[in-house]
């Protein structure tokens, strides 16, 4: 008698599966546990398998959405002796169906994008590691991958030898092919095989491509790793592009490689540009831009964006700061910044001015009653938003350990997803870069962000007289659809009255 | 006393490390329990067997070549005594010049057993039983191999030996057994052969110093036969019995003959083991395996203040091994990135000729399935070698078939643990056997012998042959 192959419990809470992909067609010969179907949740994908050996017939097509317990299709025991349809050859007129899993077949591991999280849909190959027809080892590192919320790396699935398919900057949706392992199993060769040296002239001219080309020297290697450089980025300038010690002393951290436009000495010389360079380079955006490039517009045209204005005149948190930041480091370990005393501020004002932490979901205002504050960190590859929890019931050392932890974890693109996502607030400093005034723009959903700048001694009026301080200027960007010019307004004000007074930080008022 | 970082063990691992350590700035400890410093390297290893083995080199040439050169000599006796005083002299300024630099660079040296209290506590137990505790913020445990026995036969240090009391025979045997036939067997094998003994070579696998290129092990084999030593391959030994004033051996051929020897002393030079005996592992809860302790690619072990260096570890039991180890934890400790690559570690063999290799053996490459060339060649053709009438031996590379790369470089002939230096600069750097072939050789040197395997490799086109 027939199996009948049922729709599993996944989850709590999951009620409804949509067939994602028929991996076996009907009338195909199935082994028990193997992976015949991917269904797809709200929430996730999973593998259905094989409950016995048998044919399989299938009850529901791919695409359907079907219930928890209902029967999506059969398999017929007894045909499991049948014998095995012809391998490929003979299928080849017919489609596969699209296989989203990588498999192994014939010694030839195919490696897919992996689902790397809810609602990203597709990612940029940023740097390959290996090259074509190196030999990889099972769970080695390869490629960096990059989607517009983070940066990934990719580990082989198998060991042996590499086969790129997708090329670096190129964009893959998930499931798309990366590359092909040829399963060798054991290390055949550790080093790359390229073809063979092709300039066999007296001149060891740098730019001679060989199979050395980017190998650096045992003090180059070294160097390189200590600056975090990989060796693909730098151009070696040895014989046959080998990197030497120099390059390595000189190479410079850079996420895209320019086109090395070396200066000759002879164009160096005269001032008056007439020969000039009047090159241009195209280059891919990354996910990462591209998403940044789409959120910023997207944000313009959505929103009722303003800003509005404001001074603090830092002197009390820099006296504070100074006074108790050698016991505050020994205490706690970590530097008394001022990023604590913006964020307790701002955690404080929004309890006052809820509609200032709130976003628009639909026709429905979503107030939060806890602070979860983004803050902005320029990274080499863009600006991230990691994000702070609960922000509001932190202490001064907490935040800045957060702050700390963060933006070590952003430099080093190391940030989850989840530690970027569901912020209720923004903060951004502009000021690190200099930055005397600027108009920040929202963090959706968020529907308010405050701009940091620099600190810069002004005169001052202070009881009818002219005093030096050190004054910022802070910006605070709205959404006037939810947040109402009073509340911004006022909201910034407290936040100003509480920077420079802080004990009322502590009395909250 | 509270210190930044305690070595223990004084070996070629451990004491590099402690050097570099303090070099960077780190207050330093160092822990050992002999009486000199140096461990197994300076003590009872590389440099008493390189003090026999050149002792012996000179009376072989005295008793043997000496008069093909034209200097007629009484026949040569050996003074074993006065040797092994040598060779103890030799040991001696060795292992006080590693305390001279222990004091050059502030280490301090602290005399006895190390055992750990915690991760950060280390107690030190003297000769005389006294006790000493210090704290650390970081451990390099460097302690170390002991040479491995026999399940059935273990050392009386009388009849049957180890390497350690080979080194200190104070009678020359008149048949000494050697059981196996790796780098320690066979350079304490020929010391002996040299100076008299009847030496019989009982090896368990199908090849002498079976990890290196088959090549090396063949040629070889040669040479020990020339010299008069017995070589039994293939044959595992079931019985080893010390009777007093002789040692019986019976070892079983793969068809099932049964064979006897019979000798005054039977060395055991089978292997070693690593050594972490009374160092307390249990309280910082690493658990050894195999003997070895676990390490990750940064040589951590599974403690995080704690990394392990040199034969403790996996990887080669060799002295410069241990001393790239040194480094390499000291550096990282200093927030530095350092590399050791190990596949050009080279391995030497001090018989004579010396046997020297670096990279892959052409087994591997084999096993591999990668295509490769080999340029071989030979000693005898070489002008420097017939000279000193050194004309054993050969020099074999091995090449990718198609960029011309070195993959490996195979060196059995006079020189070859000094000229491997250049075989592992090349594959360093990534030279192609071209490469070498076109850099200029002084001639005439036993390395011309390596550019003429070079040109040999790239193209079939040596010049002298
Ligand atoms: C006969 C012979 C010849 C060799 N020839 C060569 C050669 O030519 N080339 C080569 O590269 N290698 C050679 N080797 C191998 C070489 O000696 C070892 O690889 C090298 O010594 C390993 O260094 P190490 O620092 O790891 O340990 P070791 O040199 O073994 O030093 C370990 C030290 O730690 C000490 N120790 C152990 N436990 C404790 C403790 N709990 N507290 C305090 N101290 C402790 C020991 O007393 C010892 O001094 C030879 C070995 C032998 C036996």
């Amino acid at each position: 008698m027939a199996i009948q192959i049922k729709v599993p419990t996944v989850g709590e809470s999951i009620s409804e599966v949509t067939i994602a992909n028929w991996l076996k067609k009907d009338g195909d010969v199935v082994k028990l546990d193997e992976v015949i179907a991917e269904l797809e949740s709200d929430k996730a994908t999973f593998e259905l398998t094989a409950q016995s050996d048998g044919v399989l017939k299938i009850l529901k097509q791919q695409g359907t959405t079907v219930p928890i317990g209902e029967t999506i299709c059969e398999i017929e025991p007894g045909a499991a002796q049948a014998p095995q349809p012809p391998k490929a050859p003979a299928t080849a007129s017919t489609p596969q169906p699209q296989k989203t899993e990588s498999k192994v077949s014939g010694g030839i591991k195919e490696m897919k994008v992996p689902a790397v999280g809810e609602s990203i849909t597709e990612v940029t190959i940023s740097t390959w590691l290996k090259k074509e027809g190196d030999f990889v080892k099972l769970d080695e590192v390869i490629a960096e991958v990059e989607s517009d919320k983070a940066t990934f790396e990719l580990p082989a699935e198998a060991t042996g030898i590499l086969h790129i398919v997708a090329k670096e900057k190129e964009t893959l949706p998930i499931g798309g092919l990366i590359c092909k392992i040829e399963i060798t199993g054991e290390s055949p060769v550790t080093e790359p095989q390229e073809k063979k040296e092709t300039a066999v002239s007296a001149s060891s001219g740098g730019s001679d491509k060989s199979y050395a080309a980017g190998h650096p020297s045992p003090a180059a290697a070294k160097i390189l790793s200590e600056k975090g450089i990989p060796a693909n980025q730098v151009q070696g300038n040895g014989v046959g592009g080998r990197i030497t010690k120099e390059d390595a002393v000189k190479a410079q951290p850079s996420t895209t490689k320019p086109a090395e436009t070396k200066a000759q000495p002879s164009q160096a010389a005269p001032v008056i540009s007439s020969g000039g360079s009047r090159n241009i380079r195209k280059e891919k955006m990354t996910s990462l831009r591209k998403t940044i490039a789409k959120r910023l517009v997207s944000v313009k045209n959505e929103t009722a964006m303003l800003t509005t204005f404001n001074e603090v005149d830092m002197k009390p948190i820099m006296d504070m700061r100074s006074k108790y930041k050698d016991q505050f480091k020994e205490k706690y370990g970590v530097g008394l910044g001022f990023m604590s005393f913006f964020t307790k501020a701002v955690c404080a004002a929004l309890k006052d001015f809820p509609a200032v932490n709130a976003s628009v979901e639909g026709d429905e205002i979503v107030y939060h009653d806890y602070c979860d504050i983004s803050i902005a960190v320029s990274t080499p590859r863009g600006l991230v938003v990691p994000v702070i929890r609960n922000a509001e019931l932190l202490s001064f050392n907490q935040i800045e350990g957060e702050v700390v932890r963060l933006a070590t974890k952003g430099r080093d693109g190391k940030l989850s997803i989840e530690e970027m996502t569901g912020g209720t607030f923004s903060i951004t400093n502009g000021g690190v870069f200099g930055s005397m005034l600027s108009t920040p723009i929202l963090n959706p959903p968020q529907s308010a962000i405050l701009g940091m700048h620099n600190i810069v001694e002004r005169p001052v009026v202070k009881n009818g007289e002219i005093v030096v301080r050190p004054i910022m200027y802070l910006a605070l960007s709205y959404d006037h659809r939810i947040v109402d010019g009073r509340e911004s307004v006022s909201f910034l004000v407290r936040v100003k009255e509480m920077l420079e007074d802080p004990g009322r930080l502590i009395l909250g008022v | 006393m509270q210190y930044n970082v305690t070595v223990i063990g004084s070996g070629p691992g451990g004491y590099v490390a402690a050097i570099r350590c303090a070099q960077l700035g780190f207050k330093t400890a160092i822990i050992e329990k002999y009486d000199t410093l140096g461990g197994t390297c300076l003590n009872v290893g590389c440099i008493p067997s390189k003090a026999l083995l050149d002792s012996s080199e000179h009376f072989i040439n005295a008793k043997e070549h000496f008069k093909e050169h034209g200097i007629d000599i009484p026949a040569p006796k050996v003074n074993i005594k006065q040797m092994i005083k040598r060779k103890e002299d030799v040991v001696k300024s060795n292992v006080d010049g590693i305390a001279f630099l222990m004091k050059k660079n502030k280490i301090d040296v602290l005399k006895g057993t190390g055992s750990f209290i915690d991760k950060n506590t280390i107690k030190v137990t003297s000769s005389d039983g006294k006790e000493t505790q210090v704290t650390t913020d970081k451990v390099i445990i460097a302690t170390g191999s002991k040479p491995t026995p026999l399940p059935f036969a273990p050392f009386d240090k009388k009849r049957i030996i180890s390497s350690t009391e080979a080194l200190t025979l104070t009678e020359i045997p008149s048949h000494l057994i050697v059981i196996g036939g790796g780098v320690i067997g066979m350079e304490l094998g020929s010391v002996y052969a040299r100076l008299g003994s009847k030496v019989t070579v009982v090896e368990f696998l199908d090849s002498l110093i079976p990890t290196m290129d088959g090549t090396m092990g063949k040629e070889l084999q040669k040479v020990a036969k020339k010299m008069g030593m017995d070589i039994y391959l293939g044959h595992k030994v079931t019985a080893v019995e010390n009777k007093g004033k002789e040692v019986v051996l019976k070892a079983e051929a793969k068809d099932g003959k049964v064979l006897e020897l019979k000798g005054d002393y039977c060395l055991v030079s089978i292997g070693r083991k690593p050594y972490t005996d009374g160092l307390g592992l249990d309280k910082v809860g690493i658990e050894t395996v195999k003997g070895q302790i676990p390490v990750d690619d940064h040589l951590k072990t599974n403690v995080d203040n704690i990394y392990a260096i040199g034969d403790v570890v996996r990887g080669a039991m060799l002295a410069h091994k241990a001393e790239e180890e040194g480094v390499f934890v000291a550096e990282q400790m200093a927030g530095q990135k350092p590399h050791i690559n190990y596949l050009l570690i080279p391995g030497v063999v001090y018989t004579w000729p010396e046997v020297a290799s670096v990279g892959y053996t052409e087994e591997q490459l084999k096993n591999q399935g990668r295509a490769y060339k080999t340029g071989t060649f030979p000693y005898k053709a070489l002008g420097r070698a017939r000279a000193s009438m050194d004309t054993d031996g050969l020099v074999k590379i091995l090449a990718d078939k198609q960029t011309d790369e070195i993959l490996g470089v195979h060196i059995v002939g006079a020189r070859a643990a000094d000229m491997i230096a250049a075989g592992v600069t090349a594959m360093e750097f990534r030279a192609s056997a071209e490469d070498v072939a076109r850099m200029s050789h002084a001639h005439p040197t036993y390395m011309e012998a390596v550019k003429e395997a070079c040109l040999a490799a790239t193209a079939n086109r040596p010049l002298h042959i």
